[in-house]
């Protein structure tokens, strides 16, 4: 793949609109971006090509002045300049109403960096009638394993990314993809019907379309399962918790709380723990853009900082939080390269990219023999941050007993595991030696600011309030 | 849109089209800690083409979008492309609504003010309501938007809606005695209204008092519980989701016209009727993505399934006639008097994580960030609890208040007891 052709035509547009800019503020960005999306799926009722939900292209104007960020987005740059610039410059204002102080704005660091940067897919290699070929061919097959699947969707999609980043003194570029398969079923048996689904992420088509069979016979044998899961009977349990909810836990339960402008606008009680004892000592926890290849990989985020690799936990210590530019600047800190937007349309906040527990050394098989009697928790289904008072609520798919240090056929669902955030994390005594990011998820800030994220870990040991 | 439309019309091809335009302008304000620290304006227009080839039985789509560097060559060559992708998709032919043209403005008294003037007395009202000693809003975000949305299609259809809303979200923070704790706010609206939004944001702020003074709750037994009008609007838009056309065709639904909700009602019968709009209700509209006016629909009577709602698509699919993808869902008001919700032992819920449901394994619960524990004698506010239980067991015993609240895009009973739910 290549850089947006479009964005390559405004690149001098984006610079001559910073030049002039820069007359008037002090400190002037324009980012550009081109995202082409696009979704290929069919079930037992239904075929589909259509746009996908992350498609856009439009630019983002930033400034710093007045003591406040202003910031314009617009779906061109291209025309009078003159004119652009009058519009720009009308648009930066706040009613005289309005009786709350601007903030000021600390000198924002512009150094000089001129780059380009491109990670190689095979996008343009298939086209969307081989895509759907194989997703009717694999949906047929799976539809031949079983008399109780009532739906079965295969489903593919795509996301071509370009980003243009201008200022005074930087000029980056990057382009990247990341391609989501999907494999779900609606599944009736015992007079129950369940839904289950897994996936395969990649940074390319052809990995996705060889590993995606292989999660076929997982999701049938959970489906079948799941058909004979009871309801959970609370209480605090020993859990060991799979990838999936090892991720989830990271995600929301910690990783929200170290997104630091929650730290200038003192919502996470992380920012007292710095240099504290947040987790046992056995536990290291990551995030950043450069901490793996997955769907939050790129290489420079929407600010243009350079993507990290941050080390969030080591050993049981938190060790710094991930950050966007002006909340670096607020808290006298170098950015990490987590200033992300939803789209050109929103604003940047501090942001998850790939949130992960690192690996142990322990085997998965020990943790499951140390534990008399408890549960196996796997598949995540949603969580709801709480960074402020580490409160935890991540939902599992389902859990398994354990009994006697092994794995029962006694099924249970949905999961809830609820408690006190430093309570989960004190309390793991056991991380595994794998290790598995997922990269087919969704993160909101709140309930808004969509972006996507990976997630994951190894399987850890701990003791959780289950519901 | 001119433009996309000749070169649809003089493309030689057989197929049908639909354009959505969609034009979004907002102003936004972000503040931190009391200060302004960013002014967002935006001005973003889509414009989505879908096409839609027939073909025996069959019927395919496809869309691309149009941006402004779409040159009339690249349209016709998208046009092309976008024809022979639609043409590989054999998916059960339907029609696409009929000619049809208007032009609606939902109602809203934004347009008497400037965008800035009407974020900075927002804004002003909203840090005006703090007035607690230990209480302050630490990041309050206003967002004013004005969105055009314009739907033509090849059968002639042309109708343009314009709709304001107005999103604030606000996190009240409590801080006493070196321990601060918050909670997370966000109102939509339509309709100006600064007094009652005033009123929203000083409860939170006295909630958010409450959850610091809170402590947790060790209850024995299963007391009954009182839920507030955001858990039952998550709760209930979980019922017209699965009783959607598109959910019921695609096998994703539970229910069905004709079940029971209620399996052995002891409470009220549950009612649902899907809306297009309310008064002050920032998802008001008069027409979907298709340009299908939309049209009221009962989905669930004395606690029966009795229809469902959907779009043009699968409604002709169902055999059913298509109401739009309607918006908004409105809930019967109850019979419970208000002696009935103070009637102690209760705890009364304030604010959750999330109401989880899941219809398959018959479940409902959720982790509680502040309630209030009513122990029949005095009220303390608890925190770091959980509730769940049965979902057929809820509904079967659930009772609503007969005062109802508009909550997002939900109007209905302010407030319902539940039993039987442990609380862990």
């Amino acid at each position: 793949m290549s850089f947006s052709e479009f964005l390559q035509s405004r690149r001098a547009d984006a610079r001559a609109l910073v030049t002039e800019l820069k007359k008037t503020y002090d400190y002037v960005s324009v980012l550009g971006v081109d995202v082409k999306a696009r979704t290929v799926s069919a079930n037992n009722r239904l075929t589909n090509i259509a746009s996908g939900m992350d498609t856009e292209c439009g630019f983002v104007v930033k400034v710093a002045g007045d003591g406040v960020f202003y910031e314009y987005s617009l779906d061109d740059i291209r025309g009078d300049l003159g004119v652009l610039v009058d519009e720009i410059h009308r648009s930066f204002r706040f009613s005289k109403a309005l009786q709350l102080k601007p903030i000021g704005i600390h000198d924002l660091s512009d150094e000089p960096l001129v780059k380009s940067f491109c990670r190689e897919s095979d996008l343009d290699r298939y086209s969307e009638e081989q895509l759907l070929d194989y997703c009717k061919e694999l949906r047929d097959r799976i539809n031949a394993k079983s008399e109780n699947l009532l739906n079965t969707s295969v489903g593919i999609y795509t996301m071509e990314t370009s980003k243009l980043f201008v200022s005074e003194n930087r000029e980056l570029d990057q382009s990247y993809a990341w391609v989501n398969g999907m494999v779900s079923v609606i599944w009736r048996e015992n007079d129950q019907t369940v839904q289950f689904g897994s996936g395969e992420n990649e940074p390319t088509i052809a990995a996705v379309l060889e590993k995606l069979p292989g999660v076929v016979e997982e999701v049938l044998h959970t489906a079948h399962m799941l058909t004979t899961a009871k309801p959970m009977v609370p209480g605090e349990y020993d859990i060991v918790t799979d990838t999936h909810m090892t991720g989830l836990i990271c995600h929301e339960a910690f990783g929200h709380g170290v997104e630091m402008d929650m730290f200038v606008k003192d919502r996470a009680l992380a920012k007292e723990y710095v240099g504290k004892y947040v987790a046992s000592p056995i536990v290291n926890m990551k995030d950043g853009a450069a901490s793996c290849v997955s769907a939050g990989s790129y290489f420079f985020d929407d600010e243009g900082v350079l993507a990290g690799d941050t080390q969030i936990i080591k050993d049981g210590i938190l060790v710094t939080g991930i950050s966007d530019l002006s909340s670096a600047l607020e808290l006298g800190t170098a950015p990490t390269g987590n200033g992300r937007r939803e789209s050109s349309r929103r604003k940047a906040y501090a942001r998850m990219t790939n949130t992960f527990i690192e690996p142990g050394k322990d085997r998965l098989e020990d943790m499951i023999a140390s534990i008399d009697h408890g549960y196996y928790v796997c598949e995540c289904d949603n969580g709801m941050e709480d960074p402020k008072n580490w409160a935890i609520q991540c939902v599992a798919k389902y859990a398994i007993e354990i009994k006697d240090g092994k794995l029962t056929d006694n099924w249970f669902s949905p999961v809830i595991i609820s408690g006190y955030v430093p309570d989960l994390l004190k309390s793991i005594s056991m991380v595994s030696s794998d290790c598995k990011i997922v990269g087919a998820g969704m993160c909101g800030k709140g309930y808004k600011e969509w972006v996507r994220v990976s997630d994951g870990g190894p399987c850890v040991k701990a003791r959780a309030k289950l519901g | 849109m001119n433009t996309i439309i000749e070169h649809l019309k003089s493309y030689n091809a057989d197929f049908e089209y639909k354009i959505n335009r969609t034009r979004k302008e907002s102003y936004e304000l972000f503040f931190v800690k009391g200060s302004l620290e960013t002014v967002r304006n935006t001005d973003n227009c889509d414009r989505e083409v879908t096409i839609y080839v027939t073909h025996g039985a069959y019927k395919g789509h496809s869309s691309f979008f149009v941006y402004p560097s779409t040159t009339e060559a690249e349209l016709d060559r998208l046009i092309g492309q976008t024809i022979e992708k639609a043409a590989l998709i054999s998916n059960p032919d339907y029609a696409l609504p009929a000619a049809q043209t208007g032009e609606y403005a939902i109602e809203t008294n934004f347009t008497d003010y400037d965008a800035a003037d009407l974020a900075a007395e927002i804004a002003n009202t909203v840090f005006g309501a703090n007035t607690l000693a230990v209480t302050s809003l630490n990041a309050v975000e206003v967002f004013i938007n004005r969105i055009t949305e314009t739907v033509v299609n090849s059968n002639g259809l042309h109708k343009q809606q314009q709709r304001w809303t107005a999103m604030v979200e606000a996190i009240p923070t409590a801080t006493e005695g070196g321990e601060s704790v918050e909670l997370y706010e966000q109102v939509n609206f339509n309709a100006l209204d600064l007094e009652s939004l005033g009123r929203e944001i000083a409860d939170k702020l006295s909630q958010a008092k409450a959850r610091h003074d809170a402590k947790r709750l060790t209850v024995t037994g299963a007391p009954k519980v009182i839920l507030n009008s955001q858990e039952l609007m998550e709760l209930f838009w979980n019922f017209a989701d699965d009783l959607s056309y598109s959910a019921v065709y695609n096998h994703h639904s539970v229910y069905k016209k004709g079940d029971a909700l209620q399996t052995a009602p002891e409470g009220d019968r549950l009612g649902i009727t899907m809306a297009a709009s309310y008064p002050g209700c920032a998802g008001s509209r008069a027409f979907d993505a298709d340009g299908l006016a939309l049209t009221r629909q009962r989905l669930v009577d004395g606690g029966i399934a009795v229809g469902c709602y959907g779009s043009n698509r699968f409604g002709q699919y169902l055999g059913e006639e298509p109401t739009g993808v309607l918006p908004i869902l409105t809930l019967d008001p109850g019979t419970a008097e208000e002696a009935e919700f103070v009637t102690g032992p209760y705890l009364e819920v304030v604010s959750m994580s999330g109401i989880q449901t899941d219809f398959y394994a018959d479940y409902v619960g959720g982790e509680i960030r502040l309630a209030y524990w009513h122990d029949g004698e005095t009220v303390r506010p608890v925190t770091g609890v959980s509730i769940s239980g049965k979902l057929s067991d809820v509904l079967n015993h659930i009772r609503f208040s007969k005062e109802c609240a508009l909550f997002g895009n939900y109007y209905g009973p302010k407030k319902a007891v539940i039993e039987g739910m442990n609380i862990f």
